[in-house]
């Protein structure tokens, strides 16, 4: 069953292989400095390996905006984020894949009555701009450089003709690398949680684990898009869009392969923060505005003359209305799936507002007046408690959020041999382990009873106030491996009583 | 890609070899010339089969570098304008030959006080088309070189037909017969005509120049 939902993100990822694939390799295609078969090779190699081993960090991000927990909701999203794109591509616009399933997602947000984190948006809003200026403040900047050695170098023209192929092979492997790696998210992020694979042991250390498995299949998916339909999509972004020459191809795919890098990067992450320098958010960022903005940059350093303002206008009123569209699109999906099909779109959660969770949000430094609207009562809908909640004005929406998480019944058993079997034990040190094996077969009601329990303990160092990037990383760590015992340690709320 | 080295070595080698051929074109037109006005005869037609030759060697080599831009897709962006450049640099050979066989043909019998004059025009057309080999070896290494060259190409055409002018206004006033010095000034012209070519070929290789520069 799981394999014919996924079938909704293979279609996404083979409308991201169709679309993006040419946002990489559309100019050195149309140049024809690169025959497309050598570039659609190149592209299926590198997306695949990207996907692979360097997906995972831009998933986490989409997981926090909205994590859709059942596989019908999964699948509905994906579809609708894929129909979205498949319209706006073919009235001919390059569109932003990530902007589109964000969009698919809070249409399920919106559907389930869940809140969304507006911080999330926020942090993968604000991505996409600052993905577009750096692009174009690194293609300028690669333009200045690149202008004194094209103009005054001395090697022969068919020489630089060589080394301008050879780079873009080279480049272009690794802008379909940072592709894969960053964009890997948009295609299967939303199946992360519902994912039934589990490790496969390749050979002595290698281990190709569940969720590489997972990006493996929607790399295969973007593969199977770049070789049916990318060339009409590479023609029309390296001919209409913009023309190029070789070389400002070349300065415009080195821009959007750093900026990709960049924003998927876990290993760069982590180096910018052992460093103490400021860190660039894991988020998918849309190709496209990527290469719009590595073209303006270079249009801007060569005076602005040549940008055309038009098409340019039209490219951004899509990055405006694939959104809204995946969003209407997927919210009335997820109705017809529910009501039509009578297909679990969502997990059915319950929350309540009894002795024990009101306690914990009393401590947590809340004024038990606020919860005056609430108090006793139990909810099925996180809408439901924010009208209640709000009423007072008391609150704000993070606060809220808070309060609502506390009340969130999500029933869990610990159990280290299913945490083994699933292969999900290697995420966790063998301290860690052991203080879990401490606490086999206990049962919780909430979440946070688990949490509480162990973040008192050093294994699993929690920074309530995180003073540096540092400790906030810590932290974004702690949740991550939380997040994974709550989704093994989950049982049905029947075996709970 | 190792090959595609190989043949961008070839190529760039052809393309030199084709640019040398018409600066020695140039320069056997410059020492014919030479010979023709002090009546050897023999040697004249002796460079004059030589320019054949390299006229022909020249069609070779630029047919041969067509042919590798095109089926090993070199330089896609600016094949075209290369191949123009050869085109219309082979055409100046075209007008060197053309130009010498016209009087082995005719034979016209040049009035030895019109020496000096022909002798500076046909230099000045010369000294054109030597810098339109500099002009075009830059194209392809030195971009930034390009304008110096073409502008001292501008500069000799200027001269030729300077001199040239002056040459045809002498030739009219000289007490020969009017078939004699229509016949003259027709050699005058075509002397002037290897510096125009070379000159078009430069009208082309400045917008390419403009067009390879970032």
């Amino acid at each position: 069953m799981f394999f014919f939902y996924l079938l909704s993100g293979l279609f996404l990822g083979w409308s991201l292989g169709a679309n993006d694939t040419g946002n990489i390799f559309g100019a050195a295609v149309e140049t024809r400095m690169l025959r497309f078969r050598k570039a659609a090779l190149i592209a299926a190699i590198f997306i695949t390996l990207g996907a692979v081993f360097e997906g995972s960090g831009p998933s986490g991000t989409l997981g926090r905006l909205g994590s859709v927990d059942a596989l019908g909701g999964a699948f509905t999203v994906a579809l609708a984020a894929a129909i979205a794109i498949t319209v706006i591509v073919r009235i001919g616009i390059p569109v932003s894949t990530s902007q589109t399933i964000v969009g698919a997602i809070i249409g399920w947000n919106v559907f389930s009555g869940r809140l969304t984190d507006y911080r999330s948006i926020i942090t993968i809003a604000s991505s996409w701009v600052m993905a577009f200026v750096l692009s174009g403040s690194i293609a300028a900047g690669l333009f200045f450089l690149a202008r004194p050695w094209v103009n005054r170098s001395k090697s022969h023209l068919l020489e630089q003709d060589y080394f301008i192929r050879y780079s873009l092979v080279i480049v272009g492997a690794f802008g379909a690398y940072s592709l894969g790696a960053n964009n890997i998210a948009n295609v299967v992020g939303v199946f992360v949680p519902v994912s039934p694979f589990t490790d496969i042991h390749i050979w002595g250390p290698f281990v190709l684990t569940g969720l590489q498995q997972l990006y493996l299949l929607g790399a295969l998916s973007i593969v199977l898009g770049i070789y049916t339909y990318s060339y009409k999509v590479m023609r029309t972004v390296g001919k209409d869009l913009f023309h190029l020459s070789p070389i400002t191809a070349l300065i415009a795919l080195l821009a959007e392969a750093i900026v990709l890098f960049l924003f998927a990067s876990r290993g760069l992450y982590n180096l910018l923060l052992s460093l103490g320098l400021p860190t660039i958010p894991l988020v998918p960022v849309s190709s496209t505005q990527v290469i719009v903005g590595a073209v303006v940059g270079i249009g801007l350093a060569k005076g602005g003359k040549n940008i055309r303002y038009n098409i340019l206008g039209r490219i951004s009123l899509a990055w405006v209305t694939a959104p809204v569209l995946a969003f209407l699109i997927s919210f009335t999906m997820l109705f017809i799936m529910q009501n039509v099909f009578e297909q679990k779109v969502q997990e059915e959660t319950h929350y309540i507002f009894d002795r024990v969770t009101v306690t914990k949000i009393v401590e947590d430094g809340f004024d038990s007046a606020a919860l005056s609207t609430v108090n006793g009562r139990s909810f099925t809908a996180e809408r439901d408690i924010y009208r209640e909640l709000n009423q007072l004005h008391a609150l704000s929406r993070d606060e809220i959020s808070r309060i609502i998480e506390i009340s969130e019944i999500y029933p869990l058993s610990v159990d280290t041999v299913a945490l083994t079997n699933s292969g999900m034990h290697r995420r966790f040190s063998a301290e860690q382990l052991a203080v879990l094996r401490e606490l086999e077969g206990n049962v919780y009601r909430h979440k946070w009873q688990l949490r509480v329990l162990l973040t008192s303990r050093e294994e699993f160092l929690y920074f309530p106030e995180p003073e540096s990037e540092i400790q906030k990383n810590q932290n974004r760590i702690l949740e991550g491996q939380l997040n994974q015992l709550y989704r093994s340690f989950k049982i049905e709320k029947e075996d709970l009583e | 890609m190792p090959l595609l080295l190989k043949t961008t070595r070839f190529v760039e080698s052809q393309i030199d070899s084709f640019l040398d051929i018409v600066s020695d074109s140039a320069t056997t037109f410059q020492l014919a010339m030479e010979d023709y006005l002090h009546g050897r005869i023999e040697e004249f037609e002796a460079r004059l089969s030589q320019i054949r030759e390299f006229e022909h060697r020249a069609d070779d080599l630029r047919v041969s570098i067509e042919r590798f831009l095109y089926e090993r897709t070199l330089i896609p962006e600016n094949r075209g304008d290369v191949l123009a450049i050869l085109e219309n640099t082979d055409e100046v050979i075209d007008n060197i030959k053309d130009s010498l066989l016209q009087f082995s043909i005719e034979m016209p019998e040049i009035p030895s006080s019109l020496n000096e004059l022909w002798i500076q025009t046909s230099k000045a057309s010369v000294a054109a088309v030597e810098q339109l080999v500099f002009a075009v070896r830059s194209f392809f290494r030195d971009l930034a070189a390009v304008n110096n060259y073409i502008h001292k190409v501008y500069f000799f055409e200027r001269e030729a037909d300077q001199i040239g002018e002056r040459l045809r206004r002498k030739i009219f006033g000289m007490d020969i017969e009017l078939s004699r010095k229509s016949q003259l000034r027709f050699f005058a012209i075509h002397i002037e005509k290897i510096s125009d070519a070379a000159q078009n070929v430069c009208d082309r290789l400045s917008i390419y120049t403009i067009k390879r520069q970032l």
